[in-house]
C-alpha cells in the first residue's frame, strides 16, 4: 500500500515538472499538437529547406539541438547541407514533442539513443519520463527536403530521394552491384535510359525504406538479398483506395534468405512528393498473422515549418501515390 | 604532417612507428608524444583535426580516396577532405556512400562486404579496410 502511495505522490510530482517547461523559448510559440496516429496509420512530416529563410528562425532552431547535435552539426560542410541536418534534428524533435497530450514537452529536452543496431529512437527515461507514447520515428533528408515519419507500435522506415538524382555509376552497373537478380532483370527491360534511372532512384528509396523499417542496419539485409516488387491486386470496392481503378499495386518484398515469407509483415508507399522527390514509406503490419492482404496504409502528410505553419497536404497534390495500397486521410 | 598532393589538401596519418604511442590524443590543438620512450614536448597544431594514432594506409591510398569522395560528393575544389573527414559530415547520403564503395572497389580491384561498408565512417578508415583488402587478395 505504501509504495502504491508514494509511487503516485512521484507520478504527480514528475507530472507537475514535465508541465511546467511550457515556456520553453519566450521567442518562440507553442508547437501545435496533433494526436497520436492510431494503429496503422502514419503520419509524415516534411520541411522544404527553402521555404526557410529566416536566419533568426534558423539561429532559434539551432538552440533546440542538444551538444552533440551542434557539434556535430558543427563539422558539417557545406551550407545547404548544413541547414538541411539542422532541419533535420529541428523536424524529429518538435515532431515527437508534438504528440505528448498529458502535458507539453520541450523540444530542447529530449533525448536519443541508438539500439544495438544503429537505430535511432527517443530515450525517454532520462527525459520526461512519465508521458512517453509508444511512438516509433524514422527519418531521411535531401538538400532539398527534410522529412519525418511517425507510426505507433510498429517500426517504419522511410526515404526521400529528390527525382532529379542522377548516379555517378552507370544505373545497370550500380543496379548489379547492389539489387538482386530480378531487380536487375526487371531494369534490363526498361529502354528509355530516363525512365530506367527513375525506376532505380524509386527502388533505391523503397529499398532504403525497408532496410530502415527492419533497424538491423544495412549489412542485416544487404540489397541483394531481398526483391522488392509492384504486385497487382485486383480489389472489389471502387473507392476503397486513392486510385480510381479497379486494380491497384500493392508493394511486396521477398527475401532469398527467408523462406519462412517474414516479409509478408511489411507494408510499402510509394509517393511522388512536393513535386520534387521520391518518398517510401515502410511499416510493419500490426497483425501479422495470416497477413491480410488488401488493407491499405492510411496516411496522413504535413507539410511544416515548425513554430511558424503547418499545412495538412494528404490529397492534395503535393502528395501523389505512385505505388502501393494508400488511403490518404 | 600534411603533404599536399595536386591541389586536394589530403593530411596522411602518423605512420606505424608511433605505434608506441599512448592510446588517443584527446586535446584539439596539442598533442604530446612519446617514441621510442623519449617524450616530447607538445607540438602545438593549428587548425589540426584529432590524430588517430595507428598503422594507417599509405598516403597515396588516403589521398585517392580523398580524390573519391570528391568527385562524387561534387565538393568544390577547396573544400578539405582530410583522413578524419567523415562521410556524413560531407553530406554523403547512403547512396552516396554506395556509389563511394562502388568507385573505390573499381579504382583498387577490390570487394567489400555490407559489413565492413558499414564500418566505415571516415575516409581513414576506408583508406585502412581497402589496403587491408588488397594484402588479403595478395596473401
Amino acid at each position: 500500500m505504501f509504495s502504491f502511495v508514494s509511487k503516485r505522490l512521484s507520478l504527480m510530482m514528475m507530472t507537475k515538472v514535465c508541465c511546467f517547461q511550457r515556456n520553453f523559448s519566450s521567442a518562440l510559440p507553442p508547437l501545435v499538437p496533433v494526436k497520436l496516429p492510431s494503429k496503422m496509420e502514419t503520419h509524415f512530416w516534411y520541411v522544404l529547406p527553402d521555404e526557410v529563410k529566416s536566419e533568426s528562425l534558423l539561429s532559434q532552431y539551432s538552440e533546440l539541438l542538444s551538444p552533440r547535435e551542434k557539434k556535430n552539426l558543427y563539422h558539417m560542410q557545406g551550407d545547404q547541407f548544413k541547414k538541411s541536418a539542422l532541419l533535420a534534428r529541428v523536424l524529429v524533435r518538435t515532431t515527437i514533442a508534438r504528440y505528448q497530450t498529458n502535458c507539453q514537452v520541450n523540444p530542447r529536452s529530449l533525448k536519443f539513443k541508438k539500439t544495438i543496431y544503429g537505430k535511432p529512437e527517443v530515450d525517454w527515461e532520462n527525459g520526461d519520463k512519465w508521458c512517453p507514447p509508444p511512438l516509433h520515428f524514422n527519418i531521411s533528408h535531401t538538400s532539398s527536403l527534410v522529412a519525418c515519419g511517425v507510426t505507433v507500435n510498429v517500426p517504419i522506415g522511410i526515404d526521400v530521394e529528390e527525382k532529379q538524382r542522377r548516379l555517378k555509376n552507370k544505373i545497370l552497373a550500380f543496379a548489379k552491384r547492389y539489387f538482386s537478380p530480378d531487380e536487375v532483370k526487371l531494369l534490363t527491360a526498361i529502354s528509355d535510359p530516363e525512365i530506367q534511372r527513375q525506376e532505380l532512384i524509386k527502388l533505391w528509396t523503397l529499398k532504403e525504406a525497408y532496410v530502415k523499417a527492419v533497424g538491423r542496419g544495412f549489412s542485416a539485409a544487404p540489397f541483394n538479398t531481398f526483391t522488392i516488387r509492384a504486385r497487382v491486386v485486383k480489389m472489389g470496392g471502387f473507392h476503397h483506395f486513392d486510385t480510381q481503378h479497379s486494380e491497384a499495386s500493392e508493394i511486396v518484398v521477398e527475401s532469398s534468405d527467408d523462406p519462412e515469407n517474414l516479409t509478408r509483415n511489411w507494408q510499402f508507399a510509394l509517393l511522388d512528393l512536393a513535386g520534387s522527390h521520391y518518398a517510401a514509406i515502410c511499416i510493419e503490419k500490426e497483425n501479422s498473422a495470416g497477413g491480410e492482404a488488401g488493407v491499405p496504409m492510411r496516411l496522413t502528410v504535413w507539410k511544416t515549418i515548425p513554430f511558424v505553419e503547418d499545412e495538412r497536404v494528404s490529397g492534395t497534390g503535393a502528395v501523389v501515390p505512385i505505388s502501393g495500397l494508400i488511403k490518404q486521410l | 604532417m600534411a603533404s599536399v598532393t595536386g591541389t586536394s589538401a589530403c593530411m596522411t596519418s602518423l605512420s606505424c612507428s608511433f605505434k608506441q604511442t599512448q592510446g588517443r590524443i584527446s586535446s584539439v590543438n596539442s598533442v604530446s608524444l612519446s617514441i621510442n620512450g623519449k617524450s616530447f614536448p607538445s607540438l602545438r597544431m593549428r587548425s589540426a583535426p584529432r590524430f588517430r594514432v595507428s598503422c594507417a594506409a599509405k598516403p597515396e591510398t588516403v589521398d585517392k580516396v580523398c580524390q573519391i569522395v570528391k568527385k562524387q560528393l561534387a565538393l568544390p575544389a577547396d573544400t578539405t577532405v582530410t583522413g578524419e573527414s567523415k562521410f556524413a559530415a560531407l553530406g554523403a547520403d547512403s547512396l552516396d556512400t554506395v556509389e563511394i564503395v562502388m568507385g573505390l572497389e573499381e579504382e583498387f580491384g577490390i570487394s567489400v562486404e555490407e559489413e565492413s561498408a558499414q564500418t566505415i565512417s571516415t575516409v581513414q578508415d576506408a583508406a585502412d579496410l581497402i589496403e587491408k583488402l588488397i594484402e588479403t587478395k595478395s596473401a
